[in-house]
């Protein structure tokens, strides 16, 4: 982008989300590693948090996060049927499907919030889809609802 | 719903039915004790009531102001429900069909033990929204309710006010599908008076779909204006049987996860995680709406979870104690179609 | 003659011209419920309402309140006290046993050598404008708690209601200040006064919810350890409904907010309640009120025996909020009943022997 296009762009365009990406130890950080390492392009946007399973993500994680001020939370694990421990994402899954449909039934951006698959192997899968995920949150916009009245 | 009868003869029908069985329970030796409900001091209230000797069986009461769900006094038991000596004792429960549902969802959660309890059955009719007659009747106080035909009929000083039954039951009760205690086979001795066998519950989910179907900033909307009231006494939590965790999360403070005040972001995040913490688990009793000392309608937020739980995982909670609830569960093929894929 | 005549008609009146010396907070309808809030137009006060779901101490003492605010400059932490406790705050329609409420508040924030600065200046410029009771709900006991429904104590300003109209009465300088400004009050008649003091006598004999709380104070000192409580806590579910809903309730939390983004935060204070596990919580993992009796009988030895050999008065106004929200129907009658039953039970024993 050039000079005079950066300072054309308006506030909202300017504007870039901040998010929190609670990831697998043994899939999605390593996919996010390979990502890295292959010199893969994905948005900086998202700030890494290394968890043992996607199973361990409980949905105080991702509310605490949005109370926080982050403007979206990712998720990610293994595919099912791949997990460290079995069936730790086949849980999680359950789980994310109530907390995706409980926060569009409450008028809260169910968008905030989401979820994938990616392998150790699959570098290229994790910027796409991270590079999905922040495009999303940032027509979103802001994190305002969760925000306190200071 | 068709009554054949009024709602008074129905109530007397089977609060004498309930009076009988509980007597033959008590004189047989095959319970201990006894909960259920007695006659409330206020006009729209009714009293849990702990009785083991048979000439109190006259107290016990049925109408349609029978909210609490009964199974909150046995996870964990309540004093009386254990001798020092013997242990445990064998509880008769007078139960409607959520208590019902409740006891046997609990035992599917080992909170239970079904072999140290009675199901007392009720053919329940449903209860009444107090909360929204009183709200209707406003700045007045009311004396006397009492139930005439398919009404209930509010008096008080200087005016008298009758209410369709119909449309002043609780909401979860107008949507009931189980209203008698469900039958579990694996327990053919659980079970006395009026109990029924449900194969699969068919529910459309008409009522929530009015809401379902408003724009997200007008859901927001209602949903902070129904909650706005709210002074976080948890009333909701003490009042559901299935809220029985020794410590809370709103409670835990270390870490303190999230805020305690009644600011909206607080309070709407309190009933969002309890929410989460109920899918799979609410078996429609509707106490938490009941009980609420503000009035708020928590039932509009449980029914969304049953429709969840029901259409995604096909599960009824409480029919079943050997089924595992849905959140403790998984399957292969579950739903994924949320989860985020490359175009 | 003192007495002034209000025409309920006049109350926008009222709050027009007093709205911009005052906070003007009175009686409102949310969502169903009657709360004092402060109010932006004169048409959201509620004249007709028997009492409200919230006490008014939601006023002085809000449910969540900040003491102070901070920021950083630089490394150092600037603290930035509250400007807004000067205002004068004018609080209408307030029942006698509310108003009788603030003066055990006042009897706690500003108890020994630690006084609660910021609930004291609010209550110092708070002026308050009582109401009588015409119609005592049944769950009413004030006149059991030596209140009166015409009780005019830590009113500044005293409101009969004589149907379309308000005889007003001025009790202290406070309510003289506020007086003088209405001039357009007209002067009551003598058949006006005469008529208050019927009401209020009406609705004296009116009350059937009648304690002798003496009584009760003494049993309770002595049984403290008495199986009853075990029998009173049996059907309490452990809800907070009766204490937060009371008006003589003041136990607090603080809890302080930290805005690391914006490089700021807040003490703050929120209601707490003796129905909660965590109240008495101590930091070694010892609770000495570990179950549902001993919080249970806490609320009721506060109110009716700590409170008296405390500040020498009891520590209920008699208002019936905890009867009638206790969602069990666990109520104060029944609960008193049991207390009473014990003494009785003992002096059947002693006319036995």
């Amino acid at each position: 982008m050039t000079e005079q296009a950066i300072e054309k762009q308006t506030e909202s365009e300017k504007w870039e989300p901040k998010i929190i990406a609670f990831l697998c130890n043994w899939c999605s950080y390593a996919g996010a590693d390979l990502a890295g390492v292959s010199r893969i392009q994905y948005p900086p946007n998202i700030r890494i948090v290394r968890v043992p399973c996607s199973g361990r993500i409980n949905a105080y994680f991702i509310i605490k996060s949005l109370t926080d001020g982050w403007d979206g939370v990712v998720v990610s694990g293994c595919h099912p049927g791949d997990c460290h421990y079995i069936s730790g994402n086949l849980v999680a899954r359950r789980r994310f499907a109530i907390l995706k449909e409980l926060l569009e039934f409450f008028g809260i951006e169910p968008g905030r919030v989401n979820f994938m698959w990616a392998s150790a192997a699959e570098g290229e899968r994790f910027a796409v889809l991270i590079r999905k995920a922040t495009e999303i949150v940032k027509k979103l916009g802001p994190n305002k609802k969760f925000e306190k009245k200071w | 719903m068709v009554m054949i009868v009024g709602l008074e003869e129905e109530n007397k029908e089977i609060e004498s039915n309930m009076r009988e069985l509980a007597r033959g329970l008590l004189k047989e030796k095959k319970v201990d004790v006894i909960i259920g409900y007695k006659k409330g001091t206020l006009p729209m209230m009714s009293q849990p009531i702990i009785i083991d000797k048979e000439e109190d069986v006259d107290k016990l009461l049925w109408n349609n102001t029978c909210y609490v769900n009964l199974a909150k006094y046995l996870v964990p038991r309540v004093a009386k429900f254990v001798d020092p000596e013997k242990g445990n004792l064998k509880v008769g429960v007078v139960a409607k069909g959520c208590v019902g549902r409740a006891l046997i969802h609990l035992a599917s959660e080992n909170r239970i033990n079904l072999d140290e309890i009675t199901i007392i059955g009720i053919p329940c009719n449903g209860v009444i929204n107090r909360q929204r007659i009183e709200m209707e009747i406003g700045e007045k106080e009311i004396l006397e309710v009492t139930a005439s035909g398919n009404n209930i009929v509010v008096k008080g000083k200087n005016f008298e006010k009758e209410f369709p039954f119909d449309e002043y039951m609780n909401e979860l009760c107008k949507q009931c599908k189980i209203r008698s205690p469900p039958l579990v086979s694996k327990f053919p001795d659980l079970h006395v008076g009026a109990c029924e066998e449900y194969a699969s519950i068919v529910d459309e989910f008409d009522d929530i779909a009015e809401f379902e179907a408003k724009s997200p900033e007008e859901k927001w909307a209602y949903i902070q204006d129904a909650l706005s009231v709210c002074t976080r006494c948890y009333a909701c939590r003490e009042a559901c049987p299935m809220c029985y965790c020794n410590l809370c999360f709103v409670d835990q403070n270390k870490p303190i996860w999230f805020g305690k005040t009644t600011d909206m972001p607080d309070i709407i995040v309190y009933h969002l995680i309890r929410a989460m913490h109920m899918a799979g688990r609410c078996v429609a009793c509707g106490a938490c709406s009941l009980v609420c000392p503000m009035g708020i309608d928590l039932n509009f937020i449980n029914r969304k979870l049953e429709k969840i739980v029901k259409q995604r995982f096909d599960f009824t909670s409480g029919l079943d104690p050997d089924t595992l609830p849905p959140m403790t569960d998984f399957k292969m093929e579950d739903a994924e179609e949320f989860m985020l894929e490359e175009d | 003659m003192d007495e002034k005549l209000l025409k309920k008609s006049d109350i926008s009146k009222l709050f027009n011209e007093v709205k911009d010396e005052y906070n003007f907070y009175a009686p409102k309808k949310v969502r169903g419920n009657i709360s004092f809030e402060l109010i932006s137009d004169a048409k959201e006060i509620e004249l007709d309402y028997l009492n409200s779901k919230v006490p008014p101490k939601d006023v002085l003492f809000p449910q969540k309140e900040t003491i102070f605010e901070y920021h950083y400059e630089g490394k150092d932490v600037i603290i930035d006290e509250r400007k807004d406790l000067e205002d004068k705050l004018l609080i209408f329609g307030v029942r006698p046993c509310d108003a009788y409420s603030f003066k055990l508040l006042e009897d706690f924030f500003a108890f020994g050598e630690f006084q609660d600065d910021v609930f004291l200046k609010k209550r110092e410029n708070a002026t308050i404008i009582g109401i009588g009771c015409n119609e005592p709900r049944q769950s009413c006991f004030c006149t059991s708690v030596g209140g009166h429904p015409y009780q005019k104590e830590s009113t500044d300003v005293f409101l009969s209601d004589l149907g379309d109209y308000y005889l007003v009465e001025t009790i202290t300088e406070k309510g003289k200040d506020l007086v003088k400004k209405l001039s357009w009050l007209t002067d009551a008649k003598k058949g006006d006064v005469e008529k208050s003091k019927a009401l209020a006598k009406q609705a004296e004999e009116s009350f059937t919810t009648k304690f002798n709380f003496d009584l009760v104070t003494k049993v309770l000192d002595e049984n403290f350890e008495n199986p009853v409580w075990e029998e009173i806590a049996e059907s309490c579910i452990g809800c907070s409904s009766c204490t937060f809903l009371c008006p003589t309730c003041t136990c607090f939390d603080v809890i302080d907010e930290n805005d690391e983004y914006n490089h700021r935060g807040r003490r703050i204070r929120i209601w707490d309640t003796c129905q909660s596990c965590l109240y008495t919580l101590e930091t070694s993992g010892h609770n000495p009120r570990p179950e549902k009796i001993q919080r249970c009988r806490n609320r009721i030895m506060h109110k009716f025996s700590y409170y008296p050999s405390n500040y020498d008065r009891l520590g209920c106004v008699g208002c019936g909020r905890c009867i009638v929200a206790c969602p069990v129907n666990n109520e104060l009658r029944l609960i008193i009943d049991k207390i009473l039953e014990i003494e009785q039970k003992e002096e059947g024993e002693k006319a036995n022997a």
